[in-house]
């Protein structure tokens, strides 16, 4: 059946020659080069599970009184969005576990994707002739954040809804265009019935179009460009050595696929995400609530992190203020993503190396760069903790404003100490097997010239 | 991993698996299914009999793990052997092919002898392109209205009362010493911008700025309940310390102070809402804030 | 009819009204409307007694106050009642926030001293609450607008300025709760009758109740903490596990 459909197809579209070659592309078999995958598998998810949530989400904002089952928010006024929300969790058989799965993908999603970066970034496989990919995979990342954001604010229950009030904010906050970006972007004065309508087209239709066609020039370019591979016996810049698309690589991935679903499977039932219903409704008219414990998805937090141990500065003169927010909220994510594209260009202009290169480095190959990237993980980590200061405030039962200091010393102090640790621990380890942190197991040896050992 | 310099028999990455456990991982594919298949069943069983999300995600975990793990096993007992070796060639284009098109590119653009020349009426080609472009733009225009005033203006009027969230007029003696209550200008309870926090203190602990010593009648005290950092409502009354602390980013504001940031990232006061008691005992506003409400912006002044 | 058996006729029923009337004082709670007055005076000397004992070190010999302790007078029943009930009192250790923990004293005790502190002034009394009278979605109204900015919407409480925090809601009693709202203990705000009234507190009662055991139908809550805990099972249980399955699968080297 399956070579009868293969005739068809040949028959009509020469499938056939393209397949041959196809079956026979040799892909490299290491496990860090299925990250990316990984990610892939995640975003096939959330398409899966969104456009069914899609039939039974609501994304209006005109208030209705909540009838349904759930009785502590019975006659509780409340947008269509949210109402829709609330009976897709306890109205739509398997609704819940739909949603659930949806979210949850989302966030190991964009946690997939830092990982697949931070993979690209410390072997440099971002090098010639590979910068188009390093630059589309940072616009991916920069629009899987803005669609997870969008996402979650769909609801339009009183945590998320909190954030789309500090994005206003942010907004607001830009020097000179601030107002009308704001007003434009968000459809008037924050709060208002425009901006769910809003989201829910960035979400469903805008932003995924876009992820899904750069991802399709991602893969392309890959193809094309074929994968890195690490050093190793038997490779070299010019061949490549791995397993045969079909039947192995094709196989492995299908395995993949369905394992990464499992687990998604597995968190979706079991492990409950975002119980808006303990929440509530965002009424910021009415209610003008929000809890206390308030944080992002995690992929925010340093966002948000940096908002809070952002010092109370802000420049007033003229007659015009550069807010606050602008800062943290503005100015760090610009120079964060322009310094992730332009990574690329200004490690060569540094190295001089520009030369093509299909093999990748051990990240102890490449000391400052390691080193770099490891401090670099430690700021945004430190500002991602300090979005949860006055969780671990409670937590430790320490007054915020202690936390709150500690990490404005921590965020300049340990990426400065990681970045010589790490320098100096590649250094060392450089050329060397040893494992960073077990050491040299038993001893490598080397003939001299004149008969007799001596160490490697 | 043994590793050597030399090109060896020893191929890198996958050990190869011995024959004779192909036996046993076709018995692991065969259960790994069958797990599978009961899973699913079970799954269906789980819908049919009303759902149950717990129920459902782990044996869609199972269903999905078995398969997966069949897959993979199966992929092992297809191509256990060694890796492939294979040549990449170039990822240019050969010389030629790029030349051809180069010129291809060029004659097209190039000058040609004509009054005008194709440079002048290409470099006008330009010029309408860039303005259809830039006209192209202006439906963004449409998305929102102009800012205005806006931001500068609340709902609040001299002589309009306040009212609480549940619509009750508000008297000077409503609140007991200590007590804190979110109120709004009667006629627009859904203005979200005018959202205030009452509290009241004993009075002698006020300390009021120059011109606000009879803001606060008999110790109550209003400010806008929109966090001058990025806006979120300040809700937390910390009674001992009278301090309004804003759960978001815990600014924090003292009451007795003019709602002044005492610490975190916000850098002004709460803007202050002049009260008064009317005739009849209830709390009115003497007029707008004292300042534009919530995060600042450009044109704050 | 005999005499005697006519003088039983009469004797018989006012006996038996009369221990029917016994019977029924002695059953009566302590908070009753209408305690008889010789049994409230010598609660109050009893509450007294023990108040000699431990309380008099901080808050004086009459309840006045001092450098160690506020004055009680005008603190109230339901002060009293809340801060013995839940252990804050007597305090373990000054110059932090008073914790809850195992009270030191029998509710007998702790109604005698309840009734002592009530006699030094006027002050809020023990609310009553009937949580089936409380209407649910009211209370998640007035929850959400008046306490959750402190103890969180899923009450589990949360750090406020100073090194205190709003304690999480689950240990606390229906009369713990309704008297923490009218009394203001610590740092809270003072919640008075004109604000929420008694039927918007049993409202607010029964939702808090609902807090303790809220609905989970999506799985294990993980503290009810929100994207903290959620960003964290995300790396550490979904993609540690899926990069695990990635290793399996591929070669290490």
């Amino acid at each position: 059946m399956i070579k009868g459909t293969m005739r068809w197809l040949d028959d009509r579209l020469g499938t056939s020659s393209f397949t041959r070659k196809a079956m026979d592309k040799v892909f490299p078999d290491h496990w860090s080069f299925m990250i990316g995958e990984i990610a892939m598998y995640c975003l096939v998810i959330l398409i899966v599970t969104g456009v069914y949530l899609t039939f039974f989400f609501v994304p209006a904002s005109r208030e209705v009184h909540y009838e349904g089952p759930y009785a502590p928010l019975k006659g509780v006024a409340m947008s269509a969005a949210f109402a829709s929300t609330l009976d897709i969790s306890f109205g739509v058989r398997s609704g819940l576990v739909m949603r659930q799965m949806h979210h949850w993908a989302a966030l190991v999603f964009v946690a997939a994707l830092v990982v697949h970066m931070c993979r690209v970034f410390f072997t440099g496989g971002f090098r010639r002739p590979r910068e188009l990919n390093w630059l589309i995979g940072v616009t991916l990342l920069i629009l899987s954040i803005a669609n997870g954001f969008f996402g979650y604010s769909l609801l339009d229950d009183l945590l998320s809804g909190t954030g789309v009030r500090v994005a206003y904010s942010i907004a607001l906050s830009v020097p000179v265009a601030g107002e009308w970006l704001a007003f434009l972007f968000f459809g008037g004065e924050f709060p208002n019935t425009e901006f769910i309508t809003r989201f829910f087209v960035l979400h469903v239709l805008l932003l995924p179009a876009l992820i899904v066609g750069l991802l399709t020039a991602h893969l392309a370019i890959l193809w094309r460009q074929k994968h890195t591979q690490f050093k190793g016996p038997g490779r070299t810049e010019t061949n490549i050595v791995g397993s045969r698309l079909w039947p192995s690589y094709t196989l492995k991935s299908i395995g993949l696929f369905l394992l990464v679903t499992a687990v998604l499977a597995g968190l979706a039932g079991l492990a409950q995400i975002n119980p808006v219903w303990l929440y509530g409704p965002y009424d910021p008219a009415q209610a003008a609530a929000a809890t206390t414990g308030s944080q992002p998805d995690w992929y925010v937090g340093w966002l948000d992190g940096a908002l809070r141990i952002m010092p109370a500065w802000e420049f007033r003169g003229l007659g015009h203020t550069v807010a606050n927010p602008f800062f943290p909220g503005m100015l760090l994510p610009g120079l964060t993503f322009v310094g992730l594209y332009l990574w690329p260009f200004v490690e060569r202009r540094f190295t001089k190396d520009t030369a093509a290169h299909n093999l990748l480095d051990r990240p102890r190959d490449a000391p400052v760069r390691t080193a770099l990237g490891a401090a670099t993980l430690a700021f945004y980590g430190i500002l991602t903790v300090a979005g949860g200061n006055d969780v671990l405030a409670a937590m430790f039962g320490v007054a915020p404003e202690t936390i709150t200091n500690m990490f404005r010393v921590l965020v300049f102090v340990l990426p400065m100490s990681v970045f010589f640790v790490t320098r100096s621990a590649c250094r060392s380890l450089k050329g060397t097997n040893a494992h960073p942190t077990e050491g040299v197991v038993g001893h490598h040896l080397r003939r001299t010239a004149v008969g007799s050992y001596e160490e490697a | 991993m043994t590793e050597s310099d030399a090109d060896s028999v020893v191929e890198p990455g996958a050990e190869p698996v011995p024959a004779s456990s192909d036996r046993a991982t076709e018995r692991n594919i065969a259960v790994s299914l069958v797990v599978s298949t009961l899973a699913a069943l079970g799954l269906a069983m789980v819908y049919i009999g009303g759902g149950q999300a717990q129920a459902e995600g782990a044996l869609l975990m199972v269903a999905l793990g078995g398969l997966g793990v069949a897959v993979i096993l199966w992929a092992r007992l297809l191509v256990p052997g060694p890796e492939i070796t294979d040549e990449r060639g170039e990822t240019g284009s050969p010389a030629e092919d790029a030349e051809a098109v180069e010129q291809n590119i060029e004659e097209t653009l190039d000058d040609a002898p004509g009054e005008m020349g194709r440079r002048s009426v290409l470099r006008l080609f330009w010029v309408a392109l860039g303005s259809l472009g830039l006209a192209a733009l202006f439906p963004i225009r449409s998305l929102g209205p102009s800012p205005g005033r806006t931001l500068l203006t609340t709902a609040w009027k001299e002589g309009l009362r306040l009212i609480d969230q549940e619509g009750r007029l508000v008297r000077v003696d409503t609140l007991v010493v200590g007590g804190t209550l979110t109120v709004f200008p009667e006629g627009a309870e859904k203005a979200a911008d005018a959202q205030a926090v009452l509290v009241r203190v004993a009075p002698g602990l006020i300390r009021p700025r120059p011109g606000r010593e009879d803001w606060a009648p008999e110790g109550n005290i209003a400010y806008s309940k929109v966090c001058t950092h990025v806006g979120c409502p300040v809700g937390l009354y910390q009674e001992d310390s009278h301090e309004l602390v804003c759960p978001c980013h815990q600014s924090t504001f003292d009451v007795l102070d003019g709602a002044r940031p005492r610490f975190g990232p916000a850098t002004r006061a709460l803007p202050q809402l002049a009260l008064d008691v009317d005739r009849d005992g209830f709390l009115v506003a003497r007029g707008d804030f004292d300042q534009p409400v919530g995060p600042g912006f450009w044109n704050l002044g | 009819m005999t005499a005697w058996r006519a003088r039983l006729a009469v004797l018989l029923p006012l006996v038996g009204a009369g221990l029917l009337a016994v019977s029924a004082g002695a059953v009566q709670p302590a908070q009753a409307q209408l305690p008889p007055p010789g049994a409230a005076q010598a609660q109050v000397e009893a509450g007294r007694q023990l108040y000699l004992v431990a309380c008099t070190s901080c808050h004086g010999a009459r309840g006045e106050g001092g450098e160690r302790g506020p004055t009680l007078v005008g603190a109230g029943a339901a002060s009293a009642h809340y801060y013995l009930s839940t252990g804050r009192m007597p305090l373990n250790q000054t110059g932090v926030q008073p914790q809850r923990k195992p009270p030191i004293y029998s509710e007998g005790e702790i109604e005698e001293l309840t009734a002592y502190v009530a006699s030094l002034g006027p002050g809020p009394s023990q609310p009553h609450i009937d949580v089936s009278q409380g209407d649910l979605a009211e209370g998640y109204e007035l929850f959400s607008n008046n306490c959750a900015s402190c103890h969180s919407s899923a009450g589990i409480g949360g750090a406020l300025g100073h090194a205190i925090y709003a304690p999480g809601l689950k240990p606390a009693s229906t009369s713990q709760i309704a008297e923490a709202v009218r009394v203001g203990p610590g740092a809270m705000p003072v919640f008075g009758p004109e604000t929420i009234d008694d039927h918007q507190l049993e409202s607010i009662v029964r939702y808090v109740v609902y807090l303790k055991n809220p609905d989970d139908r999506g799985g294990y809550g993980l503290g009810h903490l929100g994207p903290l805990p959620e960003g964290f099972v995300a790396w550490v249980v979904g993609l540690m596990a899926m990069l695990g399955v990635a290793r399996w699968i591929g070669t290490r080297d």
